[in-house]
């Protein structure tokens, strides 16, 4: 196998929230195999840098796939085509030589791009802060199994934790809908008991904060699902949907 | 009541029981259609029958024009919404395999349907089954008769075909999301409840044109 790459980026270049944005071409030229999508960004910013144009703005973080702060539309999916992966842990071993590499911020109403790839995802704050939490007092620690939860919900609880937030659901949506985010957010707390007192208030509040910030309507294309690096399950929505139900009726 | 009614999941929620139930009344409006393979007498006889609940099958259409017209205003305002929310478009494309034909189709299949349901009620429900479109060689057969005379023409044959296809398409998607749509997400049960959706939808789609073609092939024909 080659260990570099020469690559062409189409690359979304956009000043700020007001400009309108268009695509930039890039010579991405001796990318190390190994090198992370990230890492080969930062490769082709400093070359950017030395030539005098404004560096490429993409979000990041932990670079190891837990924070939640990278993401990029790559060739038409959120964080790449590799299933289950971030874009920081996207390796350019998954890309061929000479490949050309369409990359754009995720795009919807709620999440407005700041520059280049980077997204305000403050909306998600905001629905988190609508109702994503457990206000009961709960006190301090306790002895292990004083509260009996159940092998299968304290599992599906875990699973929904995972969310990192990264947005890769309403990016890969076609309606860009929020729903495999905020259900994701509501079930791992309304599973557990501490977090089942204030559930029915807690979905009205979400879903309502999540429709106040632009996102589209869910209609079961499952998407998100297949776009979200923790595969996060859509059964969080249906999940969702039935609190939702219940607490209209 | 009215937030709830409004908000983006209440919003699916009313297409999905709206949804329900047109499909009731598309099993229930099928099984009397079906009646055309058993003769002239057999469907002129439901059709008397049905009418001569007078009143009650008025109230009938009128919840049911209405429960339609539920159904498409609030799929067009979530289809408007989901327009909104991304204004500008991928260049990249979304080449998913998780998004099926039927689901991206969904809009269109329910425009389809709406422009048909109205060529529709002109050909029969509104139509004279005693007038001049009702005579087959000089003999006044009734509905049996526009039936027949309708389905000579190919053209309108070949419109309630693709008609009944974007019925098959819509139903392979709906069934089987009304069940998400109300919160009915099993690993066992979904994959099963897909796979009766795609059973469903088909069935029905292919009962209901079966009838055109039937009646174009074997009886407007041989007059
Ligand atoms: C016999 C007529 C019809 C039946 C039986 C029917 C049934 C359904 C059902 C059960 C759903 C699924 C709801 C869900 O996703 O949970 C649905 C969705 C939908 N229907 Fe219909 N429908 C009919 C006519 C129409 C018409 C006339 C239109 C449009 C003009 C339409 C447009 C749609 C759309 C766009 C959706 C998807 C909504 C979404 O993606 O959220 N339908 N339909
Ligand atoms: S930078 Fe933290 S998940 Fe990618």
């Amino acid at each position: 196998m080659k260990e570099t790459l020469n690559l062409t980026l189409k690359v979304w270049r956009q000043k700020n929230a007001n400009t309108p944005g268009k695509f930039e071409t890039y010579e991405a030229n001796n990318i190390d195999v190994h090198a992370s999508f990230l890492e080969m960004l930062d490769v082709v910013n400093e070359g950017l840098a030395l030539k005098g144009i404004d560096p490429i703005s993409f979000d990041h973080d932990c670079r190891e796939g837990i924070c939640g702060a990278c993401g990029a539309v790559v060739n038409g999916k959120p964080h790449g085509h590799l299933p289950k992966t971030t874009l920081c842990q996207l390796h350019m071993r998954h890309f061929k030589d000479n490949d050309v590499i369409v990359i754009e911020p995720f795009r919807s109403q709620g999440l407005p791009i700041v520059k280049d790839l980077m997204v305000d995802r403050s909306a998600f704050d905001r629905v988190i802060a609508a109702g994503g939490y457990v206000s009961v007092r709960t006190g301090s620690a306790q002895d292990a199994n004083n509260l009996p939860v159940s092998k299968e919900d304290s599992d599906l609880a875990m699973d929904a934790a995972q969310c990192i937030g990264c947005a890769a659901c309403v990016a890969a949506c076609p309606n860009a809908a929020a729903m495999l985010f905020v259900s994701a957010k509501f079930s791992h707390l309304s599973l557990l008991p501490q977090g089942q007192v204030e559930s029915k208030r807690r979905v009205k509040r979400m879903v309502y904060q999540m429709d106040k910030e632009g996102f589209g309507n869910c209609s079961n294309e499952y998407l998100c699902e297949a776009a979200c690096p923790k595969g996060i399950s859509v059964s969080n929505i249906a999940r969702m949907n039935r609190a939702y139900f219940k607490s209209g009726v | 009541m009215r937030s709830w009614l409004m908000s983006s999941i209440g919003k699916k929620q009313v297409v999905a029981v709206s949804g329900l139930l047109l499909i009731l009344f598309l099993i229930a409006h099928l099984a009397g259609n079906l009646l055309i393979y058993r003769g002239p007498e057999a469907i002129n006889i439901y059709s008397h029958t049905l009418h001569s609940f007078g009143l009650f099958i008025r109230l009938a259409e009128f919840g049911l024009a209405a429960i339609f017209l539920i159904h498409i205003a609030f799929t067009a305002m979530v289809v408007i919404d989901n327009k909104k929310a991304r204004p500008i478009g991928y260049i990249g494309g979304q080449p998913y395999k998780e998004r099926s034909l039927a689901t991206r189709l969904m809009p269109y299949t329910g425009t389809i349907l709406l422009i048909y349901v109205i060529t529709h009620l002109f050909d029969f429900t509104l139509a004279n089954s005693n007038g001049p479109g009702a005579f087959v060689n000089g003999q006044n057969l009734g509905l049996y008769g526009l039936i027949v005379n309708a389905f000579a023409n190919p053209y309108e044959v070949l419109w309630y075909v693709v008609a009944m296809a974007a019925v098959g398409f819509h139903l392979v998607h709906a069934i089987q999301s009304v069940c998400q749509t109300f919160g009915l997400n099993h690993p066992v049960v979904t994959p099963v409840l897909k796979k009766i959706s795609f059973v469903l939808g088909v069935l029905i789609s292919v009962s209901f044109a079966s009838i055109p073609i039937y009646v174009w092939l074997f009886i407007s024909t041989a007059h």
